[in-house]
């Protein structure tokens, strides 16, 4: 009885793990293909077969020196400059709301967690042509600030996850801290932040991936201004009809460059970032 | 309730200085398009001040005296570094009228359109683009109008396809700038013989014989329109409310014959047939698997470049409808060199835009960069005779509809119909093929 | 009704108990939830009435310095020591004004009629044109609705104004001192110090989210499409004329018939987009986290990296892979399996398609964020379904799903809500296509609404159809989460840890 309950056991961790490896494998390989494609030396865009027939690393080596038409290593730097200063100005925004929405009682409280949980749910896209608009009355139109700005501005309204965060802090620790004659601020900076860690590098993992993805906000806003382009708008055109033919490995190259730093990030963050959104998701 | 209130006044406060720093900064740009106060003195100062600068020859009018000038050109990547030297030709010529720096901007013509109109006083003062953008650009009054003289001079030294392909309204909004704006039968000579690529039944027996596959994107309504085309039915234009697309008459029967002439000649070729995106006929020369397509002008250096002697160009083949070879039709553009009507110096945008579309200019595009010419004079010209790929598609414009007043609903609805013909695993009889071109022509005029 | 005393009820009783629970909860929180619309206009008026009442009383009331910041904000404050604060009146005042002056007043003039010549045509000496463009109604109207909103701000506080300095009178008379712009300071880094943490994510998401919001839903009102197209046109109010064009539901193409058949796809794809991630996530990470399985690190990175890159590089490679001759049928074809157009063949096959990618891109997504949540699910539930002998399934269906539904409602409404909304997956891999359905109005057959809005802006430059549309998709996702937010447990529980 007991044998074949073990025997049980183990046919169950088998099944899991042959399911886990086919489902690995075909969440991998695409990336696989991918890695290799960007090595490709032969073909255009697709050629008829699985992997590449000869490999080069002129993919690469074009992607930095030939920068006449697209200006890689420009628009990493560029989009890296946008990512940093976005993802302060982000976190700052989200981890202050939240903290306000979590912990402190006022008049409208309900009112304002409310329309913040709305207000992302209009299309975004369609605000875009309002929004170059109120930058070029502001003289920012095809600058970087531009974009700093329009990731960040709104950032305050995704603040569910870390409020859900912040609730599950114990109430006791800030009355404790108030006995003692702490204000608010104080609290906020000296006790609360301290110990939210894992919602802290969630937000700036998060904000900080955001620029890397945009590709449709950064056409409009930069226009004809290429050298201000962002990694995303300049991958976007490779693929573009004009391009694609001529420059689809630098693509495939380029995609690769950008994962790289993100993949490191992330997978060093990863368990802040479980930590964090499983906190925050059960409050939400 | 203080509280929050002397919270708005600190809110207001900051919201405030941002907002006057806005106006501040937003007024001196925003004028030519905004706020219209005191826009006219720029313009104005031009029109009224130098008339006797005209008498003397000025061909800036005066423009050039008041200071430097500065232009902005968008052309694409390609044609970078012939333009700038173009340009700066130009500002060599007009050195002794004023002070003129050119610079030039990368945008490819399929986008300038919709830059220009986003945000017009952004935009290039001379820009290229696509004729079937000239609609939406006229209706917007993004385009200054080409007048006296210089119409003229587009009449008298253009094709006059290229000049329908700038006139709307009867008047002439733009210069051409080049006549090749379409695709034509692209072949690997190794596949498929001259001989053969005469009929899109002979290609297909090239591609059969040699299993590879003949690629046409047949879902989009750029290349799919040549179905409706070849069988009659044309698009003429624009309705009055200046948005709904106009067709020709047609003969219903002969609509049918050939849409079924085409489905079923994709049906019997079903795996020597690649319904795609034209970027895999290059590719497909690459790795051997295509051996022709309808490929667009602008990748015909690729081509070139894959097959060397072995690329072939030609009109688009025959197809044999009930026993007749039916030649077919596609539509075909022209690039179009457009004015900014928000440009700052119309009169210096306006001479060079005519320098550029002129015949030297032409000329040099086509000897350097391939590009077709729309100027009479080098359509003749050796430079061309002697090209294969240039005299196909010059040649393709004797058996097309000019890519002009095509409504922006044109496009969706025909891929569509496109899809339809091409779709090997869904046979069409007679009846299904009438309901598709009215339901097609129903939903391009949106009714 | 406590977690452990749900699970104890028979599985009958459950389905009773959630049923009666959901229905009898509904009414109550649709009602509770309109009244608190109504009552929330109802208050805002009332305020604003108590607001002008206030004012009037005042200034009858008070002494000539408090009279005088009627006129001149802040005098009042400004007299009675208050220096700082006075000034800050002031400042608002005179940037007000200034910006009203130099910018505002030129559109807020116009805002009624959006303008009334758009251009002057100017021949040139030599018979050449120009064209000198007046009024573009776009700017009108985005930078009119800035000038409106601005003034009710300004209203605000110039009304707080009054009061502060009838308020500042009153303490000075019952003999006291009236608090230093220092002393009010130091309040808000304690007392009112929400306003300080609020203040820059409010004014940021008032300006840049907020207003362009504003000037999408005016548009809804206009007549700005494709023929009225600025800077060279007007265009103005219509009134609801628009609305009523999307429903019109007329014979052959129209665009109340394609609406229809976009809302029901929009609302079958967030369906299956949302599930589909949530439960195979939720049976990998469960899979992943199971005491006996061996290299967690190893299978949980294998999937989370697909998050690292960025999400259009995956969606436009997927779509290579995809292609007709992608290698994704170039593998089927070794396996000796026809293959299979995924994007181009029918829409039963490219909506699979494009769920299923959707699965490979949110799957890892939804690992990371149920994997801490499952851990917490209370061991002993488990055990004693093992003692009852249910299978792991039955374990799944009977506590998994239900203890993870009860948790991570609202999550779920924003992935649901996000899937609506979902742009990326739909333009990047089949741009709406297949497009066999001459039925529909300027659509494929996986276009979303929201892929819809974006053809519609973008290639015809239909831009009052496309507020239309986007305003009426807002109304129900903003219905819906609030009503199952309030709903959920985790809303009405917020205070558990207070």
């Amino acid at each position: 009885m007991i044998k074949s309950y073990k025997l049980q056991r183990t046919i169950a961790d088998v099944v899991i793990y042959v399911i886990l490896a086919v489902l690995g494998i075909i969440w991998v390989s695409p990336l696989v293909w991918l890695f290799l494609h960007s090595f490709r030396a032969e073909g255009g865009v697709t050629v008829p077969y699985v992997f590449p027939k000869q490999f080069t690393l002129e993919n690469y080596s074009k992607l930095f020196t030939d920068t006449d038409v697209f200006d890689y290593p420009r628009w990493f730097l560029n989009t890296f400059v946008v990512a940093v200063f976005s993802c302060i100005i982000s976190t700052l925004s989200v981890l202050m709301v939240s903290y306000t929405f979590s912990r402190l009682r006022f008049k409208s409280r309900k009112m304002f967690i409310n329309i913040g949980m709305i207000l992302g749910m209009f299309p975004g896209f369609m605000t875009m042509i309002a929004l170059y608009y109120l930058l070029k009355a502001m003289n920012l139109t095809q600058t970087l600030p531009a974009l700093v700005i329009c990731y960040s501005a709104g950032s305050g309204l995704g603040f569910a996850i870390s409020k859900g965060f912040f609730d599950t802090i114990p109430r006791a620790l800030d009355e404790a801290a108030t006995i003692d004659g702490a204000t608010r601020n104080q609290i906020f900076w000296k006790i609360i932040l301290p110990i939210s860690k894992p919602i802290l590098v969630y937000t700036v993992l998060t904000a900080f991936i955001g620029p890397w993805c945009d590709f449709i906000l950064v056409r409009i806003i930069m226009g004809d201004k290429r050298e201000n382009y962002t990694v995303a708008m300049g991958l976007q055109k490779m693929v573009d009809r004009e391009y694609k033919q001529n420059y689809f490995k630098q693509f495939l190259s380029g995609s690769v460059v950008v994962a790289i730093p993100i993949t490191i990030l992330f997978l060093k963050m990863q368990n802040y970032y479980v930590e964090g959104v499983t906190a925050g998701g059960v409050k939400g | 309730m203080n509280k929050t209130k002397r919270f708005c006044a600190i809110a207001l406060a900051a919201m405030m200085a941002v907002t006057a720093f806005a106006g501040c900064g937003g007024t001196p740009t925003d004028t030519q398009t905004a706020s219209g106060g005191d826009t006219t003195a720029s313009t104005g100062d031009a029109t009224g001040g130098d008339t006797t600068a005209a008498d003397d020859g000025d061909p800036l009018l005066g423009e050039g005296a008041a200071g430097p000038i500065s232009l902005k050109v968008w052309g694409p990547d390609a044609a970078q570094a012939v333009l700038k030297d173009q340009c700066a030709r130009f500002s060599e010529n007009m050195k002794a009228y004023g002070d003129i720096t050119i610079e030039v901007v990368p945008q490819g013509e399929a986008d300038s359109a919709t830059q220009v109109l986003t945000d017009s006083s952004a935009a290039a003062d001379v820009f290229g683009f696509a004729c079937d953008n000239l609609d939406k650009l006229v209706t917007a009054s993004a385009l200054l109008e080409v007048t006296g003289a210089d119409a003229d001079f587009v009449k008298s030294s253009n094709s006059e396809a290229s000049v329908n392909a700038a006139t709307k309204n009867g008047s002439i909004w733009a210069f051409p700038e080049t006549g090749d704006n379409s695709y034509c039968l692209v072949y690997d000579k190794r596949v498929v013989s001259d001989e053969q690529a005469k009929t899109l039944e002979g290609v297909f027996e090239a591609c059969k014989a040699a299993n590879k596959k003949f690629v046409m994107d047949a879902g989009n309504g750029y290349y799919s329109c040549l179905f409706m085309f070849t069988g009659g039915l044309k698009i003429d234009g624009l309705e009055e409310d200046g948005i709904t697309q106009k067709f020709t008459d047609y003969d219903e029967t002969t609509m049918v014959n050939t849409m079924l002439a085409f489905h079923k000649l994709f049906t019997e070729n079903k795996d020597y047939f690649l319904n795609g995106e034209v970027t895999k006929i290059v590719d497909g020369f690459k790795s051997g698997t295509v051996g022709a397509g309808f490929d667009g002008s602008w990748n015909f250096s690729s081509a070139k470049e894959t097959l060397g002697e072995n690329a072939g160009f030609a009109v688009l083949p025959t197809i044999n409808v009930n026993g007749t070879d039916t030649q077919i039709v596609n539509m075909f553009g022209y690039k179009l060199l457009g004015v900014n009507a928000s440009t700052a110096y119309p009169n210096t945008a306006i001479e060079l835009a005519k320098f550029l579309s002129g015949e030297e200019c032409q000329k040099e595009r086509a000897e350097q960069l391939n590009w077709g010419p729309s100027n009479k004079v080098i359509a003749e010209s050796e430079t061309i005779k002697n090209d294969q790929a240039l005299s196909a598609i010059l040649a393709q414009s004797a058996y097309s509809v000019p890519q002009v007043g095509v409504a922006a609903t044109f496009w969706t609805p025909v891929g569509t119909f496109g899809s339809k013909i091409a779709d090997a695993d869904n046979p069409l009889d007679e009846a299904a093929c009438k309901e598709i071109i009215t339901s097609t022509i129903a939903n391009v005029k949106d009714e | 009704m406590t977690f452990i005393e749900y699970k104890s009820l028979t599985p009958a009783q459950r389905v009773t108990y959630k049923v009666k629970e959901f229905f009898s909860l509904l009414p109550g929180r649709c009602k509770g939830f309109f009244s608190a619309i109504g009552k929330f206009f109802v208050n805002l008026f009332k305020s604003f009435g108590a607001g002008l009442k206030g004012y009037g009383a005042r200034f009858g009331a008070g002494d000539m310095s408090t009279k005088l910041s009627y006129l001149i904000m802040g005098f009042g404050n400004f007299t009675r020591g208050q220096v700082g604060k006075g000034l800050a009146f002031l400042a608002a005042e005179v940037l007000y004004i200034l910006y009203m002056a130099n910018f505002g007043l030129v559109y807020l003039d116009k805002f009624d009629t959006l303008g009334l010549v758009a251009k002057r045509e100017i021949i040139l000496p030599n018979g050449r044109k120009s064209v000198e463009f007046v009024d573009n109604s776009m700017l009108i109207l985005l930078y009119g609705t800035m000038s409106i909103l601005l003034t009710i701000v300004f209203i605000a506080v110039y009304v707080a104004n009054t009061k502060a300095a009838y308020e500042a009178e009153q303490t000075q008379k019952a003999g006291k001192k009236n608090l230093t712009l220092k002393q009010e300071l130091a309040d808000f880094l304690d007392g009112k110090y929400h306003i300080t943490l609020l203040a820059t994510p409010v004014i940021l998401i008032s300006v840049f989210t907020i207003l362009p919001l504003v000037f999408m839903i005016m548009i809804a009102f206009t007549n700005y499409d494709q023929n009225h197209v600025p800077p060279g046109n007007l265009f103005t109010w219509v009134g609801l004329q628009t609305f009523r064009d999307v429903f019109k539901v007329s014979e052959g193409a129209s665009k109340g018939y394609t609406f229809i058949q976009l809302t029901k796809w929009t609302i079958v794809w967030a369906i299956f987009a949302t599930f589909s991630n949530y439960i195979l996530g939720m049976v990998l990470a469960l899979m992943i986290n199971k005491k006996s399985i061996k290299f967690k690190a190893l299978w949980r990175t294998l999937f989370v990296i697909t998050i690292a890159v960025p999400q259009f590089v995956s969606l436009l490679l997927m779509q290579q892979i995809l292609q007709d001759d992608g290698v994704m049928n170039v593998i089927l074809g070794y396996l000796g399996i026809a293959p299979i157009s995924f994007f181009n063949s029918t829409a039963l096959v490219a909506r699979v398609t494009v769920i299923v990618v959707n699965m490979w891109v949110g799957v890892p997504y939804t690992i990371l964020q149920t994997s801490g949540i499952l851990m917490n699910i209370p061991e002993d539930l488990y055990e004693s379904a093992r003692i009852d002998g249910a299978t792991p399934v039955v374990q799944f269906f009977q506590i998994t799903l239900p203890y993870m539904l009860f948790v991570t409602t609202p999550y779920l409404i924003q992935t649901f809500v996000g899937n609506i909304n979902n742009f990326n997956v739909i333009y990047l891999l089949t741009a709406g296509g297949p497009k066999k359905d001459l039925s529909l109005y300027q659509a494929g057959q996986t276009d979303l609404l929201v892929t819809w809005l974006f053809n519609l802006t973008m290639n015809s430059n239909d831009y009052n159809t496309a507020a239309a549309v986007g305003i009426l998709v807002f109304i129900v996702c903003a219905t819906l989460s609030l009503i199952t937010f309030n709903l959920s447990k985790s809303s009405r529980n917020e205070e558990e840890f207070s």
